[in-house]
């Protein structure tokens, strides 16, 4: 009996451990082990720092360092790091971004490889295959062929590398950060291959989008005129970033070219999302002549999903030779967008076209062979293995041709197409981008920053600049291939290799100016150039709004300030309302408005065009125009085949323009609307949209309020996200929209004395939530503020900070 | 007072192991004191013991803490309330560390009677 009661509790106990140990899928959700996850010693709570942190105050020894290194914590918690060369200087970089970053480090390069399905089971799965499908794995092996190449670059992602290992090796299971506890997993080791992968994810980000197939679609479908109607490569509209009319001088590159058959197809494939096509990036530089210490200003704000754990590190660089400081990306070396004591540059999306479909031609289903140059080739197949967490390891076969992958097929987001496409993109070329910035972080002048740009490649850039000797520049930078007209836009014949991208534009014809007349250079994704550049641009779209703002404010500026640039950044003026509102509301009809129109409409005649948090108009034309975009383009998407919408600036044009156009005639009415029909529909529904949020909310709408923006986990988790109070919204200079904004402020003022220079980013430097640093700065990012960056000459630290030291480990 | 030694050295014990040792070192804690130290409510002695050490240790870090964290955890469980969190906390362990004192307990009851009777 007592041996009975002996073996049951015994049991009991041991079950339960069992039990608590494990990670366990409850009603389809994945808890983690409870017991290992609650465990006050070893669990979550140990990722609670406390309030006064003074764990960086001890030593440590890491392995790999040649000298010892000195790192100073601002009260920022932003590192300065002080090294006596290179290498020490990026494995320290790597080993304290790791040490605030590590998760994000690594789930990011894991979907960039495809592998969040190891993680998270097979809720991942289908945007894993896409990853693999696109070829980043492939793309990410020839970045790392070229960074290897390269003596420097292969001396930065190795010492970083070694850095980032160097700190896994240090965890202890109650250290991991706090989503591997949630998850139930833990960090492999780093390796220079994710420092490639974390580039190509940038690279997805920015220059993965495209619209051949769209634009096949379309001309098959209505022609020609329509096509340049709706989707003209260059719209009507204000002032390319770099105006040097008539001033190219040089001889462009030209081929014999032999007119382009475009495949009369309609293709239907579920394209997998690029990023939002509104996502984009301010950046602009003034000369000392128009400011009012007449030094040059340099601003730069880069406009991207807006997530927690923060997408930029803030860190300043110090070795022998470098000085820098700026916004780094956790799992690359160097600084990204900064400053050194005497340049600073930034960058904004160049948005050209990067991106071909080809289509192929396979000898048969097998798809073992397809015709290239008059001959059957053969394919490469490449089965993509899958590990997922908690089902079978899945495997998908996919296609490689000269071009690159054959992304959608009968197994993945395509139905019934006549041929299948294969996807030439140019971030699978190897490359050597991070010498720009090896560069750029030691760059004193002009000609070195022109220098460090001829090494890079992709994404293509805007890249501003200013010189504490006065200089300014812009220079748009990256491989671009040499376009016949159209070439790009549509879908090309990939039976023939001559179809492929033969030569790309020289470095030196790349567009860029120097020191305008004007006094300022600035970007802001819209079209690049004025009409006579010699080379032909297509893009997915380009801006319209921000960039005719910010020249308009800097062209009427002078004896300008750090806080005027402060106020240019946080500018909430609604241009496109102010072109287009007016006559939205002369459109309307106003003797028959229900009682709320009226109001409405009244709200709406008084606005300012100003989209602060606590206009009631802004929240009106938005709503207005949420509902007025979907409506215009109804029967693109009731199309049985893939097509995109025209822009916003193209779709208030017609409406001014054409209001009879086809288009604007509602599909499935028995009436014929007109582009006043559309907008007085519209307006109904925003109205309804408002009054049902107010109802719902018990509150007036404002337009923050309404907005209701958020920066986001990455696990998407709502209890780790935060919501904001904030005004802005795309096609505004503060770009701040739902889910997308400035991610990084920054502002240099270049005087002779050294670089100052203020930041601010919505988020904190810890990845870890459970940390004071983890959205320290997000309020003072939400009301316009900034903090001046502690911009240190030597390792002496000042008072308000903490220093850490890292020795070599004795042998 | 047997009783009260014994909740202090579970206590104590699986304070000391858990610096080194997994979660569930805290079981070979209150199975080990369970047996030295046998009380009459020994099951008792191992809940409550490890219900405190680990409800103390969950409380100083979450009260010393910059953020809360256990707060945006207790949403994500869905519990709501940290100190729901907090009671599942300190009842998780003190279901395992009572079940093991008990067990340890129970080993030593058949010995010591083979050896009186």
């Amino acid at each position: 009996m007592k041996v009975f009661k002996f073996l049951l509790s015994f049991l009991i106990t041991a079950a339960l451990i069992y039990l608590l140990d494990h990670s366990w899928i409850v009603k389809g959700n994945r808890l983690p082990p409870l017991g290992k996850f609650l465990d006050p010693f070893h669990g979550f709570w140990q990722n609670i720092e406390p309030k006064s942190d003074s764990s960086h105050t001890e030593p440590l020894n890491i392995p790999g360092l040649k000298e010892p290194v000195t790192i100073v914590f601002d009260s920022l918690m932003i590192p300065h790091i002080f090294a006596n060369n290179d290498e020490d200087l990026y494995l320290a970089q790597g080993y304290i971004t790791a040490r605030h970053r590590l998760w994000q480090m690594e789930i990011q390069t894991h979907a960039a490889a495809g592998r969040v399905s190891e993680i998270v089971g097979s809720i991942a799965l289908e945007s894993d295959r896409a990853s693999r499908r696109l070829g980043m794995v492939y793309g990410a092996e020839k970045a790392l062929t070229g960074m290897m190449k390269n003596p420097t670059t292969k001396m930065m992602v190795e010492k970083y590398t070694e850095g980032v290992n160097a700190y896994i090796n240090s965890l202890e299971d109650k250290d991991l950060p706090f989503e591997y506890k949630l998850l139930d997993y833990k960090p492999e080791p780093w390796t220079t291959f994710k420092c490639a992968l974390l580039l190509k994810n940038m690279a997805k980000t920015l220059c993965m989008g495209d619209k051949d197939m769209e634009m096949t679609n379309a001309l098959t479908l209505y022609g020609k005129d329509i096509v340049d109607l709706l989707y003209p490569d260059r719209e009507p509209v204000g002032d390319p970033i770099v105006d040097n009319t008539n001033g190219w001088k040089f001889k462009p590159i030209a081929f014999d070219t032999v007119p382009r058959a475009i495949p009369n197809e309609l293709i239907n494939v579920k394209k997998i999302p690029p990023s939002d096509p509104t996502t984009g990036s301010n950046n602009w530089a003034v000369s000392g002549s128009k400011t009012a210490t007449g030094a040059p200003i340099l601003c730069g704000d880069p406009h991207l999903n807006l997530s927690l754990p923060s997408l930029w590190y803030v860190v300043q660089l110090h070795a022998p030779g470098t000085n820098a400081m700026g916004a780094s990306l956790p799992g690359s070396p160097a600084i990204i967008i900064g400053f050194t004591d005497s340049v600073a540059w930034s960058v904004t999306n160049a948005q050209r076209d990067l991106v071909d479909w080809y289509a192929i031609e396979f000898e048969n289903s097998k798809r073992d062979k397809y015709m290239l140059d008059g001959k059957w080739t053969a394919t490469k197949k490449v089965v993509e293995q899958f590990n997922v967490r908690g089902a079978e390891i899945f495997y998908d076969t996919v296609v490689y041709t000269h071009w690159g992958p054959v992304t959608y097929d009968e197994t993945f987001q395509e139905k019934n197409n006549r041929k299948q496409h294969a996807f030439r993109w140019m971030a699978h070329d190897e490359s050597e981008e991070l010498m720009t910035f090896y560069k750029l972080n030691r760059a004193k002048n002009y000609k070195d920053y022109s220098e460090a740009l001829n090494h890079y490649s992709t994404p293509p850039q805007n890249f501003v600049f200013a010189a504490a000797s006065g200089d300014i520049a812009m220079r748009i930078q990256g491989k671009f291939p040499i376009r016949r007209l159209y070439e790009g836009k549509f879908v090309l014949d990939g039976s023939k290799t001559s179809n492929g991208w033969q030569a790309y534009i020289p470095n030196d014809q790349n567009v860029q100016y120097k020191n305008p007349a004007r006094g300022f250079v600035s970007s802001a994704n819209q079209y690049p150039v004025d009409a006579t550049y010699p080379y032909y641009v297509t893009g997915v779209s380009f801006e319209a709004y921000r960039n005719r703002r910010i020249n308009a404010v800097l062209t009427a500026s002078d004896s300008i300030t750090v806080n005027d640039m402060m106020k240019l950044q946080n500018d909430n003026f609604n241009l496109k309302a102010s072109e287009s509102l007016p006559v939205f509301l002369s459109l309307l009809d106003t003797t028959h408005l229900t009682p709320e129109e009226a109001e409405a409409y009244k709200i709406l005649k008084s606005w300012n065009y100003i989209n602060d948090k606590d206009s009631p108009g802004a929240a009106y034309y938005e709503a207005w125009w949420n509902n007025l975009m979907p409506l215009t383009w109804d029967e693109l998407e009731k199309n049985q085949v893939t097509l995109s919408r025209p822009t916003t600036y193209n779709t208030i044009r017609l409406i001014k323009e054409k209001p009879d156009l086809s288009f604007f005639d509602i599909a499935g009415t028995p009436e014929k609307e007109t582009a006043r029909d559309v907008i007085r529909k519209a307006f109904a529904l925003g109205v309804q949209d408002i009054r049902e949020w107010e109802t719902k909310e018990g509150k007036d709408a404002r337009w923050g309020a309404y907005k209701d923006s958020y920066i986001g986990h990455l696990l998407r988790l709502e209890p780790l996200s935060v919501h904001v109070l904030a005004g802005g919204n795309r096609d505004i200079v503060n770009a701040h929209s739902k889910t997308h904004g400035p991610s990084w402020r920054m502002i240099v003022s270049l005087e002779k004395s050294g670089a100052k220079a203020w930041g601010v980013y919505p988020g904190g430097q810890s990845g870890n939530p459970g940390s004071a640093h983890y959205v320290d700065m997000l309020d003072s990012w939400v009301a316009g503020k900034y903090y001046p960056m502690l911009f240190m000459h030597k390792s002496d630290a000042p008072p308000t900070t903490t220093s850490l030291q890292l020795n070599p480990e004795s042998k | 007072m047997k009783f009260l030694i014994q909740v202090i050295a579970i206590f104590l014990l699986s304070y000391i192991l858990e610096m080194f040792l997994p979660w569930y070192s805290l079981a070979l804690a209150a199975f080990a004191v369970g047996y030295l130290l046998k009380s009459r409510v020994n099951f008792l002695a191992g809940f409550i013991a490890i219900g405190a050490l680990w409800f103390f240790q969950a409380w100083m870090i979450d009260s010393r803490g910059a953020s809360d964290l256990a707060g945006k955890v207790a949403l994500i469980f869905p519990v709501k309330e940290k100190i729901w969190l907090m009671t599942i906390t300190t009842f998780l362990g003190a279901l395992v560390g009572g079940f093991a004192a008990l067990t340890g307990a129970l080993l030593r009851k058949p010995l010591k009677r083979r050896v009186y009777y």
